[in-house]
């Protein structure tokens, strides 16, 4: 019996730390490929160096250096950071503003209007994307930010995640406040929104990651290329020759790094999100 | 007489300011989410064409007439059930077991769980690139590392047979990390004296799992299963950016279709009845869904 354990146990470990190895070994040569010469690359291919950077610090950010030179990257980097920023904040004032609404106002048609905003839920925004480009085509949008950035203010979800918190918020706190004074949008402002950390860092990290993820939406409203975001530059600097690895990895690189950051601190919210909401888009 | 005046001046304000703090998110929702929804249901009924958006007649059901003969659309739909029906079970699966090993852990767990969950923090568009150069059939690190073991090379992404199926393991390697957190967060909700009072009836590891640990994670497994679902139907960055829905439209599927159709070649009618049909069968699966899942809307 205790040696049937401890072999389970042993299969146990050395099942997990392949499968570690299996789903974490892109990520690994994805940066370490970054930081290596490009014959470096193939060289070392199929060996343990192929995990390994160059022995050359100096050749550590040779790549970057090569495709900031070649691409402005850093405009990129702006733009993606603008979108993403704009469609963090602007989703959480829009949506938090129309859960206030549906969670505390007693408003005429407020069951139909609920009930249509559930209705809108299931509607994949996906299919919908040509009809969608009309729209934008019509609203003389097309190549602004505000093509990138509006579609993505408003999510029925997170009105959804924001009427269900807010329901909870305790009606005393609210009445309190309305006898000293304070008018609705003070409430909302001064004392729900305070009061919703857990919400917002739900609601900003997915619509931040979203945003920052979004590709084939710009790739159709966005014709000039110093307006792209970072996702549909990487698609374009892959399509560009020459064609380095070691450079594609840089870039694919700095795509990444803001989403670690998001990910190791705002981890806790994006499980509480999807068990929460109970439908779980990503 | 005079209380009545006050309380209906009370409820217009409360309507008022109930549209007010409405007003934004329902002119969003109204323009990019409702209005494309019912221009997609009457456009589906036209020939409109990007390009000349006044020469637009009504066709009636032409367009559905000629989707029902349309080759490309029906591969698209077998490709797409194909890929639903293989990740279902492998990324799901894949999810619960990682899930598990991690839960049973008892050293180093954050070190395991940031292994599983580092291909989440990769967006589609850099996964797709990332693979297309592991998986490059001569210089790939993968065929490399094949070849080294004495296997025969594999053209994955670029044979007709292999391209659905590595779209699959890449998708399934990418999304699986995040599935497993919230199949642990059910793990650790199951409470540890069921387990305790099972292993003083003599329980083994095996019955433990199959009458404590799964039924228990029912709710969760439905939860992360209808997800998965209805996401693996909206398929299109992976082989946009890795095949171009080659080779030979092996990895088409509805939702590059619709793009390809309505934005490439700007037949927005033919795209439009495209998406009538795509977009009742998810928002079909979606109520399911709803069904099984329970407890949404207003109560």
């Amino acid at each position: 019996m205790e040696m049937n354990n401890r072999l389970t146990k042993l299969v146990f470990n050395i099942l997990s730390i392949m499968l570690a190895l299996l789903f974490i070994f892109p990520l690994v040569w994805m940066i370490v490929s970054a930081m290596k010469p490009e014959a470096a690359i193939f060289n070392d291919m199929g060996t343990l160096n192929s995990f390994l950077p160059s022995q050359h610090i100096s050749d550590w950010f040779q790549s970057y250096k090569t495709i900031f030179d070649r691409f402005d990257i850093i405009r990129y980097l702006g733009n993606s950071i603008l979108y993403a920023s704009a469609v963090t904040i602007g989703s959480i004032l829009i949506n938090a503003s129309a859960g206030y609404a549906f969670a505390t106002i007693d408003f005429k048609f407020k069951k139909v209007l609920f009930g249509l905003m559930i209705a809108l839920l299931v509607i994949p925004a996906e299919t919908i994307m040509i009809t969608k480009f009309v729209v934008v085509q019509r609203l003389n949008l097309i190549n602004t930010p505000f093509a990138v950035i509006l579609p993505l203010l408003s999510t029925p979800l997170y009105i959804y995640m924001f009427t269900v918190f807010f329901r909870a918020v305790s009606k005393e706190i609210q009445e309190a406040a309305m006898i000293e004074g304070a008018n609705k949008l003070d409430i909302f402002l001064k004392v729900m929104l305070p009061m919703s950390k857990p919400a917002i860092a739900t609601v900003g990290t997915l619509s931040f990651i979203m945003s920052w993820n979004d590709y084939i939406w710009p790739l159709m409203v966005i014709t000039n290329s110093d307006r792209y975001p970072l996702q549909v530059a990487i698609t374009n600097i892959n399509n560009t020759e020459p064609v380095y690895i070691n450079q594609i990895m840089a870039i694919l690189t700095i795509s990444t790094i803001p989403l670690i950051i998001i990910y190791v601190f705002f981890q806790k919210y994006l499980v509480q999100g999807m068990g929460a909401s109970g439908t779980g888009e990503k | 007489m005079e209380i009545n005046a006050t309380a209906r001046k009370k409820q217009l304000k409360e309507n008022i300011s109930g549209y007010l703090f409405l007003s934004p998110a329902f002119i969003i929702l109204g323009l990019f989410l409702f209005i494309p929804t019912l221009m997609s249901i009457y456009y589906s009924l036209t020939d409109y064409y990007m390009l000349t958006p006044d020469k637009t007649s009504f066709i009636g059901l032409d367009n559905f007439k000629k989707l029902f003969n349309d080759p490309l659309m029906r591969q698209s739909i077998l490709n797409i059930f194909k890929f639903v029906i293989l990740i279902m079970p492998i990324q799901v699966g894949t999810a619960l077991g990682l899930a598990l090993l991690v839960n049973n852990q008892e050293k180093h767990t954050i070190i395991y769980k940031i292994a599983y969950f580092s291909p989440v923090v990769m967006s589609l568009v850099v996964v797709s690139i990332l693979w297309l150069y592991l998986l490059n059939p001569s210089s790939g690190l993968i065929n490399q590392v094949l070849m080294k073991m004495g296997f025969e090379s594999q053209p994955f992404l670029s044979s007709p047979n292999q391209a659905m199926i590595t779209i699959v393991f890449v998708s399934a390697w990418q999304g699986a990390g995040y599935q497993m957190l919230i199949f642990l967060a059910g793990l650790q909700n199951i409470p540890n004296e069921v387990y305790e009072a099972a292993t003083i009836d003599g329980a083994n590891r095996w019955e433990k799992f199959s009458k404590i640990t799964l039924p228990m994670l029912k709710p969760t497994s439905i939860l992360i299963l209808t997800t998965t679902l209805i996401d693996a139907f909206k398929l299109i960055i992976q082989p946009m950016v890795m095949t171009q829905g080659g080779p030979l439209n092996s990895t088409l599927t509805p939702a590059y279709y619709i793009y390809r159709t309505g934005f490439t070649d700007r037949f927005v009618g033919y795209a439009s009845a495209m998406t009538v049909i795509y977009g009742a069968i998810i928002i079909s699966f979606t109520v399911i869904q709803r069904k099984i899942v329970g407890g949404d809307g207003d109560e």
